[in-house]
């Protein structure tokens, strides 16, 4: 009867799948019961939306480690979350749904996020929005009440890293790789190479655009271009780091961009601008906690600890670090300020008008002792003398 | 009796159960749902407060499907764009680089015709732009395969890069009429707003939201599958797709054909680059379009809705759903890389279940027996 036999045996197996899936099904309902969320309604709820992934080793993780360091600080008082790898035309709706969770601060640290975060601030005024490298409040435009954006003068830790490559350069050619031809960029580009003329006034610098601020393909091929080009340091401000692969590979110097690449890198590194978001993020929940939150337009600078320098490379000399570190400690002393949309002052931006600054034509377009807004660096369109470079708009 | 076996092979099924066409997407839909409960296990998650939360944020909170039908609307018609090019033979991967003309023909016909236009003159003409200039870019690859003989699979995807660098070149590296110069437009390229008379209207039925681009898609789906089904087009695609030499021997002119789909395929890519810009961006974005990657996306939904361009809508809806979804499980606890695996294994196993409905296993043993079940 071997049909019979194969059918109960079957029938037998059919049982134990079955068996098996209930079991599971049991195994889930038991975890479902077991854990509830306790959420407690005093405990403030802030949320992070990041555009890449919290392991980027740039942008998203120095966020990220700032979110971690608020939360390390505030313990109970405070619960995080975060959405990675949001997309910028996505955003809406990841924003409704954190309000929905009921967070009452959210961080957004992608510059495209700024105006839906601002249409989402005037639907909910009982929540705050941060936004992380916006421009609506600088700008003029009018936003609501609950919006707030916050970045800071990078530049002016680039101008210190200028004055590592400055030294460092011996044909006086720095190669520098950026992702567009845009004001955030050209300030940056523009206080790497006045730090660079700061003590080397023959030093000169080669632009390529690579056109994406995270692409290690492109960021490569950038770097070997500026390679063959002759030039002997290589400045990336990109946020892989791939060109610092081409420098090893060359033996040239390298000064990366927002994140420390000391360890990796050792053999080429000199140094770069990172920046700290943890003091921001704190402080801005503890305000929500205590009620005195108003909302602002932060530019973090050196003295603040928002803006930092790297760990030094091997290759800086002792001599060049005690000129950085002399330069570090006079910003610092400057004093930490909080004003909304300072001039620029001893605080930050302090060399920009140290003496006159002509653009690639020789033109004058700061004058010696000029007093610049905000407003005026977040809208510079022109390169300085010494820059070999097309701005294409 | 021994019961030790080789393996396994796929047998093509010689009649089709009238139940299969529903069974087996049920059963890989709950597959899916069993192995993704067991990742989540795996990984110390609570599978059925994930699969609850998936639920409400795709689709049972309005809001969320208010959301969802948002995140559907471009998919709806990049997965029409393929649907109906892959049912030809035409592997048109191209409905990315469609998507971004369509984008820049409709923004540009918007800017151009100013805040003075009349709405319904304004958006008939962004449909039209937008879908005239899918068209073009869809037909490239299509002239191309038909009377040169290249591999539209190559040609589409490369001129994907090349609408994409068009794009960029508008807003970030000249100063063309796309771009604002003004404002926060000094501080960082964006494309200009286009008038408000030109953004396409949104329905409200209680506290759901649609889009006029997502019935503009309902309406196109329907369009395409009477196009398909009763016109003499309709019948010319099914042979040439089918077997071009007998279309030939029966007079007709496959190459016509195929420039034909082809354009229309981009057509439809560039309608859901006109109702993106029209319904929600109200700019041209590249770098928002790039990282979207509706048309690549679109393939997707297409597959899965098995080129039926009705069964399009609902795909549509589903993946935008799980989009939608998707951020809302995210947080520390729950990085984005699972969301990613678990999308991954639904389509795994729907397409995988698409194997099952046109073969079968069979057991290949060491001996001779070829009868499944008599051990």
């Amino acid at each position: 009867m071997g049909s019979q036999a194969s059918h109960s045996r079957r029938r037998f197996r059919t049982a134990g799948v079955l068996s098996v899936a209930v079991l599971a099904v049991v195994g889930l309902v038991a975890t479902a019961c077991s854990s509830s969320d306790s959420d407690s309604s005093s405990v403030v709820k802030a949320a992070w939306i990041y555009v890449g992934p919290t392991n980027d080793g740039g942008w998203t993780q120095a966020h990220d480690n700032g979110r971690k360091f608020a939360e390390t600080e505030l313990g109970s008082n405070v619960k995080t979350t975060y959405k990675e790898n949001v997309k910028e035309a996505e955003v809406a709706p990841v924003i409704e749904d954190l309000v929905k969770d009921g967070n009452t601060i959210i961080f957004a640290t992608s510059y495209g996020y700024a105006e839906p975060m601002a249409a989402a601030a005037a639907k909910y005024p009982d929540v705050k929005f941060e936004q992380a490298t916006g421009d609506l409040i600088t700008a003029g435009k009018a936003t609501p009440a609950n919006y707030a954006e916050y970045w800071g003068a990078g530049e002016d830790t680039l101008y210190l890293s200028g004055i590592a490559a400055g030294k460092a350069t011996k044909n006086n050619k720095i190669g520098i790789e950026a992702p567009f031809a845009i004001p955030e960029i050209i300030r940056h580009l523009n206080a790497f190479v006045l730090g660079a003329q700061s003590v080397n006034p023959a030093a000169t610098a080669k632009v390529v655009w690579t056109n994406d601020w995270f692409n290690p393909t492109a960021e490569k091929q950038a770097a070997e271009s500026l390679v063959s080009a002759g030039v002997d340091v290589i400045f990336s401000h990109q946020d892989s780091p791939a060109a610092g692969e081409v420098a090893k590979a060359n033996n040239l110097p390298w000064v990366g961009y927002d994140s420390d690449q000391s360890g990796a890198y050792s053999s080429v590194w000199l140094t770069t601008a990172t920046y700290n978001w943890g003091p921001r993020y704190l402080s801005r929940i503890n305000a929500v906690n205590d009620n005195t939150w108003k909302s602002d337009n932060y530019y973090g600078t050196i003295a603040d600890g928002f803006t930092t320098l790297a760990t030094f490379g091997n290759l800086v000399s002792a001599d060049t670090k005690t000129l950085i570190d002399a330069e570090l400690t006079k910003a610092k002393n400057a004093g930490a300020t909080s004003i909304n949309i300072r001039p620029v002052v001893a605080a930050f931006g302090w060399f920009w008008s140290l003496s006159d600054r002509q653009d690639q034509t020789g033109a004058v377009k700061i004058t010696k002792g000029q007093t610049l807004s905000q407003k005026d660096l977040y809208e510079m369109n022109w390169f300085v003398k010494g820059i070999d470079g097309t701005l294409k708009n | 009796m021994h019961s030790t076996f080789s393996g396994f092979r796929l047998e093509p099924r010689s009649h089709l159960p009238r139940h299969i066409n529903w069974t087996v997407p049920i059963g890989s839909f709950f597959a899916a749902l069993f192995a993704g409960a067991l990742l989540l296990l795996v990984t110390g998650q609570n599978p059925i407060s994930v699969y609850q939360r998936i639920l409400e944020r795709a689709f049972l909170d309005a809001g969320s499907l208010s959301g969802t039908l948002v995140a559907a609307t471009p998919l709806l018609f990049t997965g029409l764009c393929a649907a109906v090019a892959f049912r030809v033979g035409f592997f048109n991967i191209g409905g990315e680089g469609q998507f971004y003309i369509g984008a820049i023909f409709s923004s540009g016909i918007a800017l151009a015709l100013g805040r003075d236009a009349q709405f319904w003159i304004a958006i008939p003409a962004m449909i039209i732009a937008g879908a005239l200039g899918g068209a073009l870019w869809g037909a490239i690859p299509g002239f191309l395969r038909a009377y040169l003989r290249t591999n539209e699979i190559i040609t589409s995807l490369m001129l994907n890069y090349i609408a994409g660098v068009i794009a960029v070149y508008l807003i970030f590296e000249s100063s063309s009429f796309w771009r604002d110069l003004e404002g926060t437009g000094k501080m960082f390229p964006k494309g200009k707003v286009i008038p408000p008379v030109a953004f396409w209207p949104e329905y409200g039925i209680g506290s759901l939201v649609v889009p006029f681009g997502f019935l503009l898609g309902i309406a196109t789906a329907a369009w395409i599958a009477v196009l398909q089904r009763r016109t003499r087009f309709g019948y010319e695609m099914r042979v040439v797709g089918g077997a071009p030499t007998t279309a030939r021997y029966a007079g007709m002119r496959p190459g016509r054909v195929i420039v034909a789909v082809a354009a229309v395929s981009g057509a439809l890519a560039g309608l859901g680059g006109a109702a993106s810009v029209g319904n929600f961006r109200h700019i041209l974005d590249p770098k928002g379009m790039q990282q979207s990657g509706f048309g690549y996306a679109g393939i997707v939904v297409a597959a899965l809705a098995r080129l039926n361009p009705v069964a399009v809508i609902f795909v549509s809806i589903i993946i935008g759903g799980i989009t939608n979804a998707g951020y809302a499980l995210q947080g520390p606890d729950f990085p984005s890389g699972l969301v990613g695996i678990l999308e991954g294994l639904i389509l795994f196993c729907t397409l995988g279940g698409e194997v099952l409905m046109r073969y079968r296993f069979v057991r290949t043993r060491g001996v001779s027996s070829n009868v499944v079940g008599a051990q």
